[in-house]
This record gives C-alpha cells, structure tokens and sequence, in this order.
C-alpha cells in the first residue's frame, strides 16, 4: 500500500466514525446495511476472491449463526457474546465438512458452487422442522429497550449497530489485508491461479483449501449474529435463501473480486442504488415488486460487460494507487 | 547416489508407457532423458515428480523411496520441476510468483521476497518483477517457470522441455544459467528435451527411450555413436 492509499484510507475512516453525527437515522440505517454486506462480502472474497472457490451457499453460515446466537438469547437471555463463539464454532465446521467432501473428491468449479447451494437449501428446509427454534414461524428476538446501549445483550440504539458493524468490517478489512500478504494469502492465489502448478511448488492444495473455507465460513457466523441481533426476526425461508447468498457476493463481483476495498466499494454502490432505485419509484407513487432484483440484474450485466475485474480495479489505475 | 530409479512401469488403459525403466543419477550432475515422441519420457518425469504412481517398480531420492507421494510431498523433499507448457500463476506478479515458490522454505514475507530477487536477478526477470505474470514473452516465461522452481531450494531440478520454442541464442544463454547454477551451486538437473543442441551442450550423462524402455545410457559422445539410438531415433550421423 503507498503512502496516498494509506491517507485515503485514513480519511474514509474517520468519516465513517464521524458518520453517525452527521446524518439522520435514514441514512444510518442504510449505512449499517452497507457496512453489512461489506463484511459479509468479504468475508466471501477469502474462499472465492483469494483461493478461488466459487461458494453460492453463504447464506448458509449467516443462517445458522444467527440461528445459534439467536437461539441462545431466546431460551436463556444469554446475549450473543457467548453465542458468537459457539455460532463462530459450529459454522466453521460446516464449513469444514463441506470443504472436506468436496476437495477430498475433487470437487470444483461449478459443481462445488452446487454443492454449497444444496447445504444451504437442505438446512433451510431443515430449519422449518426444529420446533424450538420456532420453525416457519420465524424466531422473534425480545427487543425490551432501544435507547440504552446495553453492550452485554447488544440490545441499543441504531448508533451502537452502526459502531459494531462498522469495527468489524475494519477488522476483516485489516485482517483480510494481512492474510494476503502472508504466506497463506500467497498459497491461496496460487492455488486459485492454478492446483497444477502450485502442487509442483510445495504447497498442500486441500490444507489451505480447507483453511480458506474455515476462515470464510467462521467470518460468515459473526456477521449471522449480528443479524440476528439488529433485526431481532429470523425465518428460515429468508435468512438461508439463496437470493440471500447472491446479495452477499453481488457487493464483491460487483466491486472487485479478490481485491480488499471490492467488496466495500460494491456494498455501498449497490445498497446506495438499490435503494435510491426503491425510494424513486416510492416517490413516483409506484410499487414495482421486484424492481431490486431487476435493478441488481442491469448493474451486474454492465459491470460484467464494461468492467470484469470490478470497479474498484478500474479505480485503482486511475488513482494509480 | 542422488536419485535412483528402479524397474518403474507405467501403463494408461492397458498401454504401456513405461517399460521396467532403470536410472540412476549422481550428486551434482547434468543428466537428460531423450527419445522419440511418445517415447515415455513426460510419464517418468510425471512419476518421479509424483503426478503419477508408477504401478510397480521403486523410486528412490536420496535414500528416500518417494514413488507414490503426492506433488508437494515430493517438492517438500527436495524436487523441484518446470512444466512442459508453462503454467504462471497469471493474475500475479513476476515477483509474487517466484515467491509462491519462496515460501516452501520461508516464513515471512521479506524473507521470501528477499529469496525471490536474487533468484530473478539470476534469471535476468529483475527488471520486469513487477509485470504481471502474463504479460510475458514465451522465453521469459520459461524463466520464470524456472526461477519458481528454483524459489523451492530443490537439489534435484526436473526440466521438462524447458528449451522447446526458444530461439537458439535464448537456448544458450538458458544453457549458460543451468551450467552456472549446477557448478555454483551444486545442483542436480534432469532435462526431458527435444533440442538437441542444449542436451549435447549441457549433460553429462544422457539415457535414451524408445517405447518405454531405456535402450541406451552414456555419455553424449557414447550416445551418439551408439547403433541401437541412431538407428530409432537420431536416424542418421548428419543431423546431430
């Protein structure tokens, strides 16, 4: 990183820190949702962006973190600092068997892309038969007080939210950094590059497979408790969707996949549209069920058309950072 | 003895690529593989480098049987080896590249980056280290392939037609760097090779297959004269 990305950077983030001082609960809300699919975007990017393993079944983690954390809220008033852990835990081992069966068998490209949509399908399906959980129903989070932050429960004001997603997203920022400029971020491009040639070099092909699936599956959890925790509703049919998964890697395709700011540029592009898109239609008296997942469509085929690396690849040249 | 080879066979669908195939080669020598296409050569390079297993026969590295250890098991224990059709890691750097190979034998990224500079210095890459990997020519290519490999600190360098497609000049200065790191550095090579030219300049010692089978094993000027060879493959005296 040179000297004018690191200022850039700087500034970016001392004006998210002082965002929430500037601005309504509007534009907090969206930028907590923005923030959102950042890390959740990146948190993909490690499986696909860096060791190059297309996962379309991300909704999967998201589901069951939020689902564990959640759960242990609802039946013992646990908050979700002892949920993350056990969340962080399980997802990762999902993600451990997925990654085992289909690497250990070769499994790639595209039919690894179908085997994590079938998992995130079979537990969603799944998850409409555990009762205590509230099944179909949906799973309803108390919500007793917002004015007081209550950082135990992680029960507060949108202000606290904003703050939590906005560290982690600076944490998976900084961690994501790291692992791609170490020895792992290394072996992972390598191998996303080319199994052949990376074999011939040494390198365990499904150790830092399996290792990237445990890192993205284990991020994945954390940004599931969080969802379950500013939402304070889960129903299986949404949170496992698959539309749920494309959301989440739209932001870094969109972005720059494999790049570190893809995923946060194509977040906030794409939230910032989306919702410009909804609001314009709103004010012109229209309700066009839909009109997102159009919208998401064009930009996609203009970004895949126009820009195939992502826009932030695009803007780096420019910038000559 | 640095890598002895013993009876390894080969077969794909009931043919027989490899026939009960013996060599040995010596600490600190320059050997190569010749013969016809279709001959066996890329299969024992393939077994020795561990993308095959050979289905009888031993395969033995410094004391060491490795036949039927996977790709990077046999790079961790010593071997390093160039793809016939080159294989960069395109998306990344000619720097990054070699340092993929680095990190075999280092942990940290400047030690790494340290390895790789001086090996690309070497392989005449420095000036480019920071192109992307596919915006190279054929021949720099081949370097890097090369110079990554190398990034692994084997004691055993596979070459497979590492010379095919390069311009004569561009094969001699090839020559030049396998001749400066065998005698610097005291590194065992074993070239697969089509060009004639780089294998009479560079080994020492050559064995020659001939549908699947070694017929042949000397030195170059053994082999050139040898009945068996010129009659299957050099065909006659005047083309080499």
């Amino acid at each position: 990183m040179n000297r004018r990305a690191a200022a850039g950077l700087l500034i970016l983030a001392a004006l998210l820190v002082a965002f929430p001082w500037m601005t309504g609960p509007y534009a907090l809300s969206v930028a907590t949702l923005i923030l959102y699919f950042a890390y959740a975007g990146q948190a993909w990017n490690v499986m696909m962006g860096f060791a190059g393993q297309l996962s379309l079944g991300h909704s999967l983690y998201v589901g069951v973190g939020a689902y564990v954390a959640g759960g242990i809220f609802f039946h013992w008033g646990i908050g979700p600092w002892a949920g993350l852990w056990v969340a962080i835990v399980l997802c990762t081992l999902l993600g451990l068997v997925i990654g085992f069966l289909a690497f250990r068998f070769g499994i790639s490209g595209v039919y690894f892309a179908l085997l994590t949509i079938a998992f995130a399908e079979f537990t969603r399906i799944g998850f409409d038969h555990i009762a205590p959980l509230g099944g179909p129903g949906g799973l309803f989070l108390k919500v007793a007080q917002r004015d007081t932050i209550d950082l135990l429960n992680f029960r507060g004001p949108p202000i606290m939210y904003y703050y939590a997603i906005l560290a982690l997203t600076a944490g998976a920022f900084i961690a994501c950094w790291k692992l791609l400029h170490s020895k792992v971020g290394y072996y992972w491009q390598a191998i996303r590059e080319d199994e052949e040639a990376a074999r011939a070099l040494g390198i365990n092909v499904f150790r830092w497979k399996m290792l990237a699936m445990a890192i993205s599956s284990g991020m994945t959890a954390i940004a599931g408790v969080f969802f379950a925790f500013y939402y304070n509703n889960l129903f299986p049919e949404q949170i496992f969707n698959i539309s749920r998964s494309i959301e989440i890697i739209l932001g870094p395709i969109i972005g720059g996949v494999g790049t570190l700011f893809g995923p946060i540029l194509g977040a906030a592009v794409l939230t910032l549209l989306s919702d410009g898109i909804t609001e314009a239609f709103a004010a012109m008296g229209l309700d066009i069920p839909g009109i997102k997942q159009v919208f998401y469509g064009v930009v996609l085929l203009v970004v895949v058309m126009f820009l195939p690396h992502g826009i932030w690849p695009a803007i780096a040249r420019k910038l000559r950072l | 003895m640095i890598l002895q080879v013993r009876g390894i066979s080969k077969s794909f669908r009931g043919l027989r690529a490899v026939k009960d195939a013996s060599f040995e080669m010596t600490e600190g020598t320059i050997n190569a593989l010749i013969g016809p296409n279709g001959a066996g050569k890329t299969t024992i390079f393939n077994m020795i480098a561990g993308v095959y297993r050979p289905d009888s026969g031993t395969i033995v590295f410094r004391g060491r049987e490795i036949h039927g250890l996977r790709p990077d098991q046999i790079c961790a224990a010593g071997i390093g080896r160039t793809f016939q059709i080159v294989k960069p890691f395109a998306g990344l750097s000619v720097l990054d590249n070699v340092m993929v190979g680095a990190f075999l034998r280092e942990r940290t990224s400047a030690g790494a980056r340290k390895v790789s500079l001086e090996i690309l210095e070497k392989q005449h890459l420095a000036p480019k280290r920071d192109l992307p990997a596919s915006s190279l020519t054929l021949p720099d290519r081949k370097r890097l392939e090369v110079a990554r490999a190398l990034a692994t600190r084997p004691s055993l360098l596979l070459l497979d037609e590492v010379m095919a497609g390069l311009r004569p000049t561009e094969t001699d200065q090839m020559v030049e760097v396998f001749r400066a790191l065998n005698r610097s550095e005291g590194l065992t090579i074993l070239l697969i090779e089509h060009v004639m030219r780089a294998v009479m300049a560079l080994a020492q010692h050559i064995g020659v297959l001939h549908h699947g089978e070694v017929i042949a094993r000397g030195t170059p000027q053994q082999i050139v004269k040898d009945p068996a060879v010129l009659e299957c493959y050099l065909g006659e005296e005047t083309e080499v």
